[in-house]
């Protein structure tokens, strides 16, 4: 994986002051003890043939608006799982999750999928851009499923590539030529697209060397500064100093 | 604004040259296939209908039951030609009469009519290959033949043929002019002026038979019943010649059933070819649903895939299609071998729409298996298994 070079510090301050008005809210977010993310003793049974697989048993957790969470796991603890229902693609076998407080068990698929638009950003280990678009188009996608004019979310992609601190000449690139970083701050950009409230990452530096992996989390660190709630699932316990709050899962079990 | 499922159906289909190439190659090509095959078909058809009903009288009128002839037959020939639709009517006189020229002897039919009232509803004209049509008018002592009689006869332009029959008056007339039908008539029918023919069978001026017409051949039943109504016996083409309806009829159902499966060929080939983008896209379509994107936009944007491919497809095979029956149509075949100059093509708008709007369907129809498919994926399975 080939090395980024670092940004310099005016562009940073420049991003800082960029994200200043959401900034402000996420000031007032930090102060309340209003949970956006809630568990309440979720189960999610997989069977497989005639055995029941219990990927979460009964796992309870709030998230407060504007923190920064590591969900710390090994493979096959059901770290995964419990991202994906935050994320809201996979509902519980029983329990209740809510995000942003609306109950994901009284909402249908098209619900499921207005709420995943409009609270979450994902971004993932294999960073899963769309090859046959480029940069640009990448990141306008979640946009234009959010019904911006062309206009606008060309000018607001780019802003985001920019405030991912991803140079502008790759901006027409598509991701076969783009470094791994690169690609994961267009992924970073993408999921940022329509302002959401949580940032879920699933292995964000799995894939990258440890100089751009730092890179990574520390442009996640800024941005939760300036007011997202950021969660990042991993195995990696040095991603742990990033954080505030770690959550360790364990067999399908909080165990911290 | 551009729908943004159609922006990511044309990367789709842009991404992937070979596969689109290919693809839509399979529908352009059974597309061309059925072009060619309509446009021969409707050639053959109107190539049938130009040898058959053409020249056929359309509508024929023979005498009452019990009677030999038509007495007073310009009385029901003016009422038969107020009837509407009608085009034309050709009164005539047929009977059997012996010929010799030299030593040959032959017996055919012998047919007095008017000359350019037969023209008007039998094309008679058209198919004279040697001599006048029109000598036929001017002197009563001519006859025209088919060119087979002339061959069996030894006869040419100018010859003096004897005719007589019992109880006829023998005559000697002169051949005017000689026919080519491409048929059996060729052999046995023989024309001359209606005047001379009731000469010859020493009867006042009547008729056995009237011949009829149409603007609308479609329409013979109908008006023969009218005819009938008027107390005369009067049989459509159709009726008359039923083995010619039910040749075009075979060629129809035949030409339909080998054209739906070619259809149904290419149909297959469209969702296989889907089938095969959707899997490869299986991770994009999850990525696509994990950043908001709704199961019906899924859905949308591979029935866009299939129906474009699907219309270009279809508009490719129609170029190619009718070109290639338009050449084909051109190509002369060996002289007097099937009786005809060419193999007859007709290449007609409403049968391009036809095809086109079919194919266009039936592609939309062939992508919602592999739509739904994608639209069913579970986003979580599409992006962590791929």
């Amino acid at each position: 994986m080939q090395q980024e070079k670092s940004s310099p510090d005016t562009a940073r301050k420049k991003r800082i002051a960029l994200s200043a008005n959401s900034g402000k809210k996420a000031q007032k977010a930090n102060h309340s003890t209003h949970p956006i993310v809630q568990l309440q003793n979720v189960k999610r049974i997989y069977t497989l043939g005639e055995n029941k697989i219990y990927a979460l048993n009964g796992v309870s957790f709030a998230i407060k608006k504007g923190d920064f969470v590591t969900i710390m796991g090994s493979s096959g603890s059901g770290k995964s799982t419990l991202l994906n229902m935050i994320g809201c693609l996979d509902l519980p076998s029983s329990g209740k999750v809510k995000v942003n407080n609306v109950d994901l068990s009284k909402l249908d698929d098209d619900g499921l999928t207005a709420i995943r638009r409009n609270n979450i950003g994902f971004i993932f280990q294999q960073f899963n851009l769309i090859p046959t678009l480029t940069a640009l188009e990448n990141v306008e996608i979640p946009m234009i499923f959010n019904g911006e004019s062309p206009a606008r979310r060309r000018k607001k992609a780019l802003a985001m590539l920019k405030n991912a601190d991803l140079p502008l000449e790759y901006a027409n690139h598509k991701p076969n030529e783009m470094s791994g970083g690169q690609q994961q701050r267009v992924a970073i950009a993408r999921a940022l697209a329509n302002n959401p409230p949580i940032l879920l990452a699933d292995e964000p530096t799995g894939n990258l060397d440890t100089k751009t992996g730092h890179n990574i989390m520390e442009l996640l660190k800024e941005l939760n500064a300036a007011g997202t709630t950021v969660i990042v699932v991993t195995h990696d316990p040095k991603l742990e100093e990033y954080a505030h709050t770690t959550i360790r899962i364990q067999d399908g079990e909080i165990i911290e | 604004m551009m729908r943004y499922e159609l922006f990511i159906a044309l990367r789709h289909i842009r991404a992937r040259k070979r596969q689109t190439i290919l693809s839509v190659a399979a529908i352009g090509i059974a597309v061309m296939i059925l072009m060619v095959s309509q446009a021969f078909m409707a050639g053959f058809t109107q190539e049938l209908y130009s040898k058959t009903v053409y020249n056929l009288p359309h509508v024929i009128v023979s005498p009452q039951d019990g009677d030999d002839y038509i007495h007073l037959y310009k009385n029901i020939v003016d009422k038969i030609n107020n009837i509407d639709g009608v085009i034309a009517s050709s009164p005539y006189l047929v009977g059997e009469a012996s010929f010799k020229f030299k030593d040959n002897t032959k017996n055919a039919a012998l047919k007095g009519v008017m000359p350019s009232r037969e023209n008007a509803v039998a094309h008679t004209k058209d198919d004279i290959i040697k001599g006048n049509y029109d000598e036929l008018t001017y002197s009563d002592k001519s006859i025209i033949v088919g060119d087979k009689f002339a061959e069996d006869m030894e006869l040419d332009i100018g010859d003096n043929v004897e005719v007589s029959f019992p109880n006829a008056n023998p005559v000697s007339l002169k051949v005017v002019a000689i026919y080519d039908t491409g048929t059996a008539l060729d052999e046995s029918l023989t024309y001359i002026s209606l005047h001379k023919a009731q000469d010859f069978y020493d009867t006042t001026d009547v008729i056995n038979g009237i011949s009829l017409r149409l603007a609308d051949f479609n329409r013979d039943r109908e008006i023969a019943q009218m005819i009938e109504d008027y107390g005369y016996n009067a049989a459509g083409w159709t009726d008359n010649n039923p083995e010619i309806l039910r040749t075009i009829a075979i060629e129809t159902v035949s030409n339909n059933v080998t054209l739906g499966f070619i259809l149904l060929i290419a149909s297959f080939g469209v969702v296989s070819t889907l089938n095969m983008v959707v899997m490869s896209k299986v991770k994009e379509i999850g990525i696509l649903l994990a950043m908001g994107a709704s199961k019906s936009s899924i859905r949308f944007i591979f029935l866009i895939e299939s129906g474009l491919l699907g219309l270009a497809g279809a508009v490719l095979g129609t170029a190619a299609g009718v070109t290639l029956a338009l050449s084909i149509g051109t190509y002369p075949l060996p002289e007097g071998v099937y009786g005809l100059d060419s193999i007859p093509v007709v290449v007609r708008a409403g049968d391009v729409l036809t095809i086109i709007t079919i194919v266009f369907l039936l592609n939309l129809f062939a992508g919602l298996y592999p739509a739904q498919k994608a639209a069913s994926l579970d986003p979580v399975e599409a992006i962590s298994t791929h």
